[in-house]
């Protein structure tokens, strides 16, 4: 192996400035940003910050000191610019669904929340596309496409709230990523401010562009490429027809086993979700679905496409499912069987709501094999720290959320939380996996980076980071474990407390 | 290792992606040659420059298999995997990588990545791009690195796998690739229709949007493309005409119904004839629209990337010059054969800029996918620079500041 690392990793980030309230650059800085956005679009009164000071996760806290809320991409190449003059850092911020704290402002500065950026540009089914701004709410995407046979296929649990440029951003899965993938495999172009103020475009309309694929490079970057303007996003044809089951299990084990034969014989379920026996207590106690109390794990299976298909790829199902010893399949035979049976799946969060007051999802991947080995090492870690932890997650990929119930009033439950997250994490890498599924590793999950990957990984994703961002001004100390703080940073270790699950 | 001589270039076969990458790093250091990434040599006509002078990596011994969970659906192996050699080991248990290359018997998957190749199924299965889980490779200093990993779902990290896609060797030297699979199907079939008018292809590919069918491929072809394609396959095939074929995979059942019922549904755009295709006669088939966008022998193949809606007018154009089409119609990517007549590189630039005027430039691309080998310097692979070139300028300067990886093919990729 050669052992080269990479100049880049030793520099320290270029210094930036802190602002301070009430400050000539202040002053001069929210002078010059209300010209560009009107005073209706800024925000910087210490109280109105609150609200950014974090998103979906909450551990660690730390304001902006202004918030903007710009409307085309001229204006944010001209914030951006702006924050480049003032030698301030910048982040953009969509719904702030974030689970990894992608959108907290590090050293303060400037948040640019694209929440007003919201229109469909063009939608072109011929073409098979539709043009968004990065604030579009992904379920409106979705609703705005009814009818037409076509739909935006990546739908994170979260798609009521989260923005198709935050999705972009986290590479953002769902319960159908199984069948249909995740953000980036349905991006096909986007418009970005980078973090210099010149706009870029990368992709396009068309099934590929010629060259590297860097619309492919940039999903996934966590908001440290810049600013997402515009996407150009693939439309999907909608399937003709679902089904959908519940299938009770015994044991964790023959629910795994009854997913790999599923899958080995040929069917690619469009959902293919699990809960095991700490949260089919609790949706039970909670909703009285008529679940047994004492099953290892259900399986929500779904399956979609032509409906002549279907119930040939049922028939395997049941029978694969009685193969691995079932103990119960409910078939859901009407559209409002369908609903109640997801019902239950979407419920299980509800349910967790009653059992404890504070929650903490995690996300991790083994290969979908292992998925027996990571719940028993989870039930295991439980024990180990007296912690209750249930499980419902996304089976067919591997994806755990075990989900960590605790009080955020005690101390000592909140340090054990966090170690029982970090073993967790370290058991799904053993196990061939990843820390990180879906939400990304944002300020979260840095400190794993160094274990995931060697020098010289860390350091050509340090190189490919400064090509879009040079000075780090742009969300600044995220993804990458490469610097030491310079001591300006605000941020406060709380807690783990509730974070949103899915 | 071994070393072989052939002129001013030589050969450094490599056995291990260590050996590569101290390879790579005592050239950076000392020698600083030229290195030319090479897999099958399916592509280098236009890859790279014909007067080559500087060491051709060959990956062909890059070829284990490093881990296969058959379970998991993934397999890691080296770059230099022949497509071949891939499928079978993962056909024996079912399992398919859903990307159709040409010459699989020598084309290897570090290749398929850096020339992003793909063919009539991308229309529902997508590109190489969405099966590549993990990578890595080693830069023009000799580093190697990965990205990704052997999980089908992943988002720690930059995804670097990406930047890869299309990188023609001018980036890195892939040498692993850790892949998602899919199931076999169990049959597939083809429906040929013949038309006679492009109005009714065009009726006829934009009611597919609709139809009550999942096709897995819309293949058009123009009358000059169906006769060898026809003769290709050894089927008794229509080909004076237009033609659209699809193809359909899956249970047998589901499969026939939908052959069945595109024939209904395209009644109404009067095709000349129609016919369905089974078994081994349309896995015959199906191979020569794979095999088609390089099998010619004509001097210069184009492959022109158009939205759908516009593919029907750059047909026509092309269609009047001469050219043979073949074109993955729901993608619109085009793929067109000069004629022999194109014997002069004026006559080919000629009609390169003929054509360039039936593309929307804002949204079309045109690039030379084959060459005669002693043209590949002289015509540009990108007839316009593509969006983001600027960037792709500085990672290739990130990446291999002293320029020595297929470098001059690099700064000739875009007509200036
Ligand atoms: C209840 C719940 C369920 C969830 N379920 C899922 C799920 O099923 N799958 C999943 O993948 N995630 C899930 N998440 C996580 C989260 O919703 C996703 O990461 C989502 O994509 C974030 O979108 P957002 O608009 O809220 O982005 P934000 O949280 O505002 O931002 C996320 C990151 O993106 C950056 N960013 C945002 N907009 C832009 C832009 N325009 N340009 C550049 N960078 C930008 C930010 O700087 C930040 O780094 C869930 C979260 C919650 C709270």
């Amino acid at each position: 192996m050669v052992e080269q690392t990479n100049q880049l990793m030793n520099q320290a980030p270029a210094s930036l400035e802190e602002l301070e309230s009430g400050s000539a650059s202040f002053s001069a800085l929210v002078q010059q940003l209300t010209l560009i956005v009107g005073e209706a679009g800024i925000l910087f009164d210490a109280d109105e910050l609150l609200v950014y000071e974090c998103d979906g996760y909450i551990v660690d806290k730390t304001a902006p000191d202004i918030v903007v809320f710009p409307t085309t991409t001229a204006q944010i190449s001209t914030i951006v610019k702006l924050c480049n003059q003032f030698n301030v850092p910048f982040l953009a911020r969509g719904a702030g669904t974030s689970l990894s704290g992608g959108c907290l402002p590090i050293g303060g500065g400037v948040m640019i929340v694209l929440t007003k950026m919201k229109n469909i540009l063009e939608i072109n089914l011929r073409d098979r596309y539709a043009v968004v701004e990065p604030g579009m709410v992904n379920l409106h995407l979705t609703n705005a496409l009814k009818g037409t046979g076509y739909h935006y296929a990546p739908d994170p649990s979260s798609q009521g709230a989260c923005t198709i440029g935050g999705n972009i951003a986290t590479n953002s899965g769902g319960p159908h990523t199984l069948k249909y993938g995740v953000t980036t495999n349905h991006l096909l172009g986007l418009e970005a401010v980078l973090p210099d103020g010149s706009i870029i475009e990368l992709g396009g309309p068309t099934a590929e562009v010629p060259g590297y694929d860097l619309h492919g490079l940039y999903v996934g970057n966590e908001g440290t490429f810049g600013i997402c303007t515009k996407a150009i996003v693939r439309l999907t044809r909608d399937p003709e027809s679902h089904r959908t089951m519940l299938a009770i299990f015994q044991t964790i084990a023959e629910a795994t086993r009854a997913i790999s034969e599923i899958i080995a014989a040929g069917i690619i379920p469009s959902a293919l979700e699990m809960m095991d026996q700490g949260i089919i207590q609790a949706v039970e106690e909670a909703f009285h679905f008529g679940f047994p109390l004492d099953a290892g794990a259900v399986l929500l299976i779904e399956v979609d496409g032509l409906e002549i298909a279907l119930d040939e790829e049922v028939r395997q199902i049941l029978e694969i499912c009685n193969s691995c010893n079932v103990r119960d399949i409910q078939r859901a035979d009407t559209p409002e069987e369908r609903l109640l049976i997801w019902k239950s799946r979407k419920q299980a969060f509800g349910a967790i709501g009653r059992l404890s007051p504070s929650y903490c999802t995690q996300d991790g991947v083994v290969p979908r094999t292992r998925l027996p080995e990571i719940l028993e090492f989870i039930e295991e870690t439980s024990n180990r720290y007296g912690l209750r932890i249930v499980n419902v997650f996304h089976a067919g990929d591997g994806n755990v959320h075990p989900i960590l119930l605790f009080d955020e009033r005690d101390k000592e439950q909140i340090q054990k939380v966090m170690e029982a997250s970090e073993a967790i994490l370290e058991k799904c890498l053993e196990l061939g996996g990843s820390v990180t599924g879906e939400h990304g590793i944002g300020v979260e999950k840095i400190n794993f980076m160094s274990r995931i990957f060697n020098q010289i990984d860390l350091a050509t994703m340090e190189t490919v980071r400064h090509i879009f961002n040079p000075r780090q001004i742009c969300s600044r100390d995220k993804v990458l474990p490469n610097h030491q703080t310079d001591g300006s940073s605000k941020i406060t270790q709380s807690h783990p407390t509730r974070r949103a699950p899915h | 290792m071994s070393s072989l001589h052939s002129g001013d270039l030589e050969e450094f076969v490599p056995t291990s992606q260590i050996e590569l990458s101290r390879f790579i790093t005592e050239n950076a250091i000392a020698t600083q040659k030229q290195i030319f990434p090479a897999g099958g040599r399916t592509s280098l006509s236009v890859c790279c420059p014909a007067s080559l002078s500087g060491t051709q990596i060959c990956t062909s011994q890059l070829n284990k298999v490093i881990d296969y969970p058959v379970r998991d659906m993934t397999i890691t192996v080296e770059a230099g995997m022949r497509i071949d050699q891939l499928n079978e080991i993962i056909s024996a248990e079912g399992q398919r990588l859903p990307i159709d290359v040409p010459q699989s018997n020598r084309a290897t998957l570090g290749g398929v990545i850096a020339t992003n190749t793909s063919g009539p199924k991308r229309f529902s299965y997508g590109t190489i791009r969405d099966y590549v889980i993990g990578i890595s490779a080693i830069d023009g200093k000799g580093n190697l690195f990965k990205s990704g990993g052997r999980v089908v779902k992943n988002v720690a990290g930059y995804d670097l796998k990406k930047m890869l896609v299309g990188s023609l060797g001018t980036l890195a030297v892939i040498s692993q690739v850790s892949l998602n699979l899919r199931p076999k199907p169990e049959s597939m079939c083809m429906v040929w229709f013949a038309f006679d008018s492009y109005v009714n292809v065009e009726q006829a590919l934009n009611a597919m949007i609709t139809s009550g069918t999942r096709p897995t491929a819309v293949e058009y072809c123009n009358s000059k493309a169906a006769r060898q394609i026809a003769a290709e396959s050894r089927l008794d095939l229509p080909s004076e005409h237009n033609v659209i074929c699809i193809s359909y995979e899956g249970p047998s059942n589901v499969v026939k119904w939908q052959a069945n019922h595109i024939i209904e549904e395209w009644n109404e755009f009067s095709p000349l004839s129609s016919q369905i295709i089974e078994s081994d006669h349309a896995t015959r088939l199906y191979n020569v629209f794979t095999e088609y966008q390089t099998s010619s022998d004509d001097p210069v193949t184009l492959k022109a990337v158009v939205l759908p809606s516009q593919m029907m007018k750059f047909v026509e154009s092309a269609t009047q010059l001469n050219i043979a089409i073949q074109a993955h119609a729901a993608d619109g990517i085009v793929f067109g054969h000069l004629p022999d007549s194109a014997s002069s590189l004026e006559d080919v630039k000629q009609i390169l800029s003929q054509l360039k005027k039936s593309i929307d430039h804002k949204t079309g691309y045109l690039t030379v996918y084959q060459c005669e080998s002693e043209w590949s310097e002289l015509l540009p692979l990108f007839c316009s620079p593509p969006p983001g070139w600027s960037l792709m300028k500085q990672l290739k300067n990130a990446l291999d500041p002293d320029q020595l990886l297929n470098s001059k093919r690099f700064t000739e990729l875009v007509e200036t």
